[in-house]
């Protein structure tokens, strides 16, 4: 049964934020499907714009921020107005952070195409960045339609990127043991591998904030994780 | 999220634990007409011991007139009749044996607007001791007032004028005042009927401040309109529409997260 306020501007003051928050997360997917494309075509005009538009999520980060403050204060919202406005600032300042990593991603790819990298054996970080962001896509077509399944099937998909990172940082690793000229380029291409397991760990973090959403609950069990390059020693 | 949504014209269960381990008062299945009009309908539940329970719903939905039957304040309604069962320590209030006046010291009552009597604050605090027959003698009934007003937190405030009129306090005093002599003669229960609702906020802090207190002592029943309210003095809350009992629960659960349709909407401000 969906009820609307009866005072209408409260109706829109949450549209306002919703609608805030659905466009920054089409900004924030955006900007990352562009710096993996760059990443693979090297066209540093391209790059630059990412660069530069950057700053455009945080000013929509900090309206979102602004009008959710607003609307605690002036309109002490309760149950799913409550939760919606407190996921909304959680979410935005999670989109605003993942745009950093695509800024930084950028800058790296910048570097790198100074250094006339090329892929190394055995590391694709264009698939693992398509599947992050077919992760980014889903996780807000769950926002969209409060569609807690679909972030559940989300959150359980960080997993193949944990694994992806770590098999990559090994093959990184071993790549720079094997040629140590390859280590400007291959400490750029784990800072990158990593940046991009960050905004999956992020997107899981979204689809976390959207099950409480839904649910009023968070959810109790531990997500399997497979990041193990912190544990692991290159041989 | 999975809410119950009933036919509010079929008869409903009512959503959440209505019983508590330490009852003080148990109201089972109550039904309250007004003539042929049923204002409750099939209400069961229990106040605990030392708890502040808040009554909410909107305008008619039958909060007030089941708080009102507590303390058989709605005997001096001659249409109203009440069905079913209450009872304070296991004894039935309806009994035909039970006498309303001690009664009402044992289960007293503030209501919405601060209603002193047209005497000193003195006597207005030593009124209930004095025709329940409370203390022994001048100096005892002098400590009861005494006690009195400062567990309402207005001895600081008329020490020294306790022969002056009480209707010549302040709104918010007089409230307090209100609550004073109400705890004069030693209740079990206090039942606020919107205590708040004409004074300024406050004034209402205080009376706030003062049902944190006095929840350490007494169970208190308060109802409220102002959902803040019920959030900030209460541990428990129970929310009625209709004349139905539809959700109790903890606040913090309530406000975050009602299990019921209906109260989602009214604490949410969709319906009222």
């Amino acid at each position: 049964m969906e009820h609307k306020h009866i005072d209408s501007s409260f109706d829109n003051d949450l549209n306002k934020i919703n609608n805030n928050l659905l466009k920054l997360g089409t900004l924030g997917l955006d900007q990352f499907e562009k710096c993996i494309n760059n990443f693979g075509t090297q066209n540093l005009k391209e790059i630059d714009k990412v660069i530069a538009f950057d700053e455009k999520l945080d000013e929509l980060d900090d309206k979102i921020q602004k009008s959710g403050f607003e609307i605690i204060a002036l309109r002490s919202p309760r149950a799913i107005d409550l939760r919606r406005v407190i996921v909304a600032l959680k979410i935005s300042t999670i989109l605003e952070r993942i745009g950093d990593y695509s800024r930084n991603i950028s800058n790296r790819t910048k570097v790198l195409i100074e250094l006339n990298y090329t892929d190394l054996p055995g590391v694709n970080i264009g698939k693992m960045g398509q599947k992050t962001q077919q992760m980014f896509e889903d996780v807000l077509e769950s926002y969209t339609n409060e569609d807690d399944k679909l972030a559940i099937k989300v959150r359980n998909s960080d997993f193949k990127i944990d694994k992806m990172h770590t098999e990559y940082y090994l093959e990184i690793i071993s790549s720079m043991q094997r040629n140590k000229k390859l280590a400007p380029i291959g400490t750029h291409l784990l800072f990158i591998a990593k940046n991009i397991e960050r905004v999956a760990d992020y997107v899981t973090d979204i689809a976390e904030q959207i099950y409480f959403l839904v649910n009023g609950k968070m959810l109790s069990d531990h997500r399997p994780k497979a990041d193990e390059t912190s544990l692991k020693i290159p041989e | 999220m999975n809410l119950k949504n009933d036919d509010l014209t079929k008869s409903i269960k009512t959503v959440g634990d209505v019983f508590v381990k330490d009852a003080r008062i148990k109201a089972r299945n109550v039904n309250v007409f007004y003539a042929e009009k049923k204002a409750i309908d099939e209400v069961t539940i229990d106040i605990g011991n030392k708890e502040v329970i808040s009554f909410i719903g909107p305008s008619g939905c039958g909060k007030s007139t089941f708080l009102r039957c507590f303390n058989r304040m709605n005997d001096t309604i001659d249409i109203c009749r009440v069905e079913g069962r209450i009872t304070l320590d296991e004894e039935n209030i309806y009994d035909k044996n039970v006498d309303v006046v001690p009664l009402r010291a044992r289960i007293g009552m503030v209501f919405q607007k601060p209603n002193p009597f047209p005497k000193s604050i003195f006597d207005n605090v030593a009124y209930g001791p004095r025709i329940h027959g409370l203390a022994d003698n001048k100096s005892h009934l002098d400590n009861i007032v005494e006690m009195s007003l400062k567990r309402a937190g207005l001895w600081n405030e008329v020490s020294d004028r306790l022969i002056s009129p009480g209707t010549g306090l302040s709104g918010g005093q007089q409230q307090r005042l209100c609550i004073a002599r109400a705890i004069a003669v030693s209740p079990e229960v206090i039942l606020m009927d919107e205590p708040c609702s004409a004074l300024d906020p406050i004034a209402t802090a205080k009376i706030e401040e003062l049902i944190h207190e006095l929840g350490n002592d007494y169970s208190i029943v308060i109802v409220t309109h102002s959902m803040q309210q019920a959030a900030r003095v209460s541990k428990r809350t129970a929310y009625f529409h209709l004349g139905k009992l539809i959700e109790v629960g903890k606040t913090k659960d309530i406000f975050t997260r009602p299990q019921h349709n209906q109260t989602e909407a009214y604490i949410s401000g969709k319906i009222g």
